[in-house]
């Protein structure tokens, strides 16, 4: 079964890397935690795993015991994580679960596909704690399968206005898996370089920022700051306009194709690829494809009527977007969904 | 049990509690400036007569009140505030020119713009508000047992007692004064001549200038009906009348289908909505069919400087737009952007002979514009 073989393999990659050392990371501990994922371990993922494909939220005391094993994986990820090729891109999933599993049905399941989410799992859709917990599980249990970085819903402050926190209490009648998640998300790595070629993050570029290097140089394991470099890739946009511009956002900055393009020639990049904006084709190139957006949330919010989409990216660096709609969601009670707001 | 047309007309009805629940969440979040201190009466007036309106009962009233008045995510907030705001400078600078003139609100249900005008313009406004008789009454009981909104309209009578179902019936729906009046109709049946109509042209002064406002109302009903709404009034008031319309438009893209399709689960058919759905469409209804002499188009999004065109100003201050954004963490930009270019705002006027025109309408910037 691929399944089994697929565990021993983890294994011996996680070791390997483990090995290699990825700098002061590859501790005795890391070895430790890693080989952790014993044949009990994986049964439980896959028994959790299993549960939130069918749209179910673990229970509290089984939320604590994935987010302290994610912590052991994710806090040993660097700030630019590398990422093989093959992998496929995601962009925005805000809590769309019936989506994602749609996502994972038009890119391949994972971990026989390589996959790198860019962030913003929760808030505006209505199963972010499933959505969220199957991304954090698929983690743990294949953590060189898939990559998940920070987006900037991924945190204690926007989680509170845009519906996760909300959610959390109405779903376990308490904030403590809210707590659990969003402490969680300050050890969520904030950028990933593909090939040491495409540089993948949620927002986009900082006026602080001129080199990767820099980036490495972060202390990411912080609530998202409200200004400053790690702000800045979180909620940054590209804009027509050159330069910085000030962002409608009230955080980040705007950047304009010279800036995209000095930062790709100072690096030696061939792309940014970034997520963060609604694109109503699902991806949206610009910059003279410098940059590209990625949103994979279709009919965002329930309201938007956008498509979704994924790149995949081979090992020859060939670029290949795959569009879905949203998912037919037979088990789903529309009945009862509440309809977007309007003005009426 | 309700037939068919009036569990529609319920649920038609219902889009004012959500209209005043927007209005309720923008205000808390301070939008607002100064902060809008009548929607309460209007809540606390739909708290305790909900249940006694057709279709409700005290369950399902207490129901449906609780889901409406729920926090409302930033961009619904700022879209609330550009609605509100931008029809406020409409109005005010009609006002303002015109000095002696009526304001006739269609459709307005629980809206508060009424006593905000009232409170600031003393002398010389008359404002009329008409709609479905519940909603008449929620709104009536809600002036008369509040002394602030009573003396706003000049209201001097009793306050009135309402605690059952029986008496919410029985309660006569209009409310005059000198300065405000309150009628029933339903606007449907506009054309048809009734006692009802009659009640609500009584008050009404066809020889000074007129401005309707209709916001989220004609899209409700047919072309046809339309048509009928707004040739009425201006065979009515042929002196000067000019209307202020606020309507979703589909701009037959994916959005406009998502939200036709989200509405109809919700029971609510949108008539107008792929009839016209842009501002040409409009302009050519307004311009052929109704014959309007002078008319003004834009849709939402320029207004509050989303829009493309550098040619366009923003309706709102920079100053003011920029105390908006500091409200709230607003991480919904291409979203209000689409919402917004999904709604407009249509002025159009008609004057005997040319006599009059409103000139403070070119104050603002429009993306349409037809002189006739």
């Amino acid at each position: 079964m691929e399944l089994d073989t697929d565990v021993p393999m983890e294994d011996v990659e996680d070791l390997k890397q483990a090995e290699t050392g990825s700098g002061p990371d590859a501790s005795p501990h890391n070895n430790t935690k890693k080989s952790d994922l014993n044949p009990s371990t994986v049964g439980q993922l896959d028994e959790w795993i299993d549960k939130l494909s069918k749209c179910e939220p673990l229970s509290e005391t089984d939320v604590k015991k994935l987010c302290d094993m994610a912590i052991d994986v994710l806090q040993f990820e660097e700030n630019v994580q590398p990422v093989q090729v093959p992998v496929t891109i995601c962009g925005d999933v805000h809590g769309q679960f019936h989506d994602l599993i749609e996502l994972f049905k038009i890119g391949g399941p994972c971990p026989d596909t390589n996959y790198l989410f860019m962030g913003d799992y929760v808030d505006r859709g209505y199963y972010s704690v499933e959505t969220v917990s199957y991304l954090v599980c698929m983690k743990v249990r294949y953590p060189n399968r898939i990559t998940i970085l920070r987006g900037n819903h991924e945190s204690r402050q926007i989680t509170q206005v845009y519906g996760f926190y909300d959610e959390c209490l109405r779903k376990y009648g308490s904030a403590t898996v809210w707590k659990l998640f969003t402490d969680l998300f300050d050890y969520f790595p904030i950028t990933a370089l593909v090939d040491n070629k495409v540089f993948c993050l949620h927002g986009g570029l900082s006026p602080m920022i001129e080199t990767i290097d820099q980036v490495r140089e972060l202390n990411r394991i912080q609530e998202v700051p409200h200004e400053g470099p790690m702000c800045d890739l979180l909620w940054s946009d590209p804009d027509d306009r050159g330069g910085w511009g000030i962002s409608p956002r009230g955080a980040g900055f705007t950047f304009g194709q010279d800036i995209s393009e000095q930062f790709n020639h100072t690096n030696d990049l061939s792309l940014i690829a970034r997520a963060h904006q609604l694109v109503m084709e699902g991806f949206s190139w610009s910059h003279q494809e410098s940059v590209v957006t990625i949103f994979s949330a279709p009919n965002y919010c329930y309201r938007c009527g956008n498509q979704a989409a994924i790149m995949e990216v081979d090992e020859q660096h060939n670029r290949q977007f795959l569009q879905y709609d949203p998912s037919v969601r037979p088990g789903e009670p529309t009945v009862t969904r509440k309809t977007p707001d309007y003005f009426l | 049990m309700l037939s068919g047309k009036e569990k529609q007309d319920k649920l038609i009805r219902a889009t004012d509690l959500d209209a005043l629940s927007c209005r309720l969440s923008t205000n808390a979040s301070s939008y607002f400036s100064p902060p809008d201190v009548y929607i309460p009466n209007l809540v606390e007036s739909y708290q305790s007569y909900l249940q006694y309106c057709v279709g409700y009962s005290s369950i399902s009233a207490g129901r449906v009140l609780r889901s409406s008045f729920s926090r409302k995510l930033p961009l619904i907030n700022k879209g609330t505030y550009l609605r509100t705001k931008s029809i406020d400078l409409i109005v005010e600078k009609f006002v303002e020119e015109f000095k002696t003139c009526q304001i006739i609100s269609l459709g307005g249900g629980s809206d508060t713009r009424c006593f905000r005008i009232l409170d600031k313009y003393r002398d010389g406004v008359t404002y009329h508000e008409i709609d479905f008789p519940e909603s008449v009454k929620v709104k009536k009981l809600a002036i008369v047992n509040s002394d602030v909104l009573s003396n706003i309209v000049n209201f001097k009578a009793e306050r009135v007692n309402v605690s059952s179902r029986e008496e919410f019936q029985e309660l006569t729906p209009s409310l005059h004064t000198d300065k405000y009046h309150l009628s029933c109709l339903d606007l449907r049946h506009i054309s048809i001549d009734s006692n009802e109509r009659e009640q609500v042209l009584e008050g009404i002064d066809s020889k000074i200038p007129t401005l309707v406002l209709s916001e989220c109302v004609l899209c409700y009903m047919a072309p046809k009906e339309n048509e009928q709404v707004l040739k009425f009034w201006k065979n009515f008031c042929k002196h000067f009348i000019a209307f202020v319309i606020y309507e979703p438009m589909s701009l037959n893209d994916s959005f406009g289908n998502t939200m036709t399709k989200n509405l109809l689960e919700r029971g609510l058919n949108l008539l107008t909505f792929n009839h016209f759905p842009n501002l040409l469409a409009r302009k050519e209804f307004l311009a052929d069919e109704c014959s309007f002499s002078r008319i003004r188009l834009t849709d939402m999004s320029n207004i509050a400087g989303y829009g493309t065109s550098n040619l366009f100003n923003p309706w709102i201050e920079p100053e003011e737009l920029r105390r908006v954004s500091q409200l709230e963490i607003m991480d919904e930009i291409e979203e209000i952007k689409l919402l917004l270019e999904h709604y407009c705002i249509c002025y159009s006027e008609f004057s005997e002979n040319n006599a009059k025109t409103f000139n403070g309408i070119d104050n603002w910037s429009w993306i349409m514009a037809v002189d006739k």
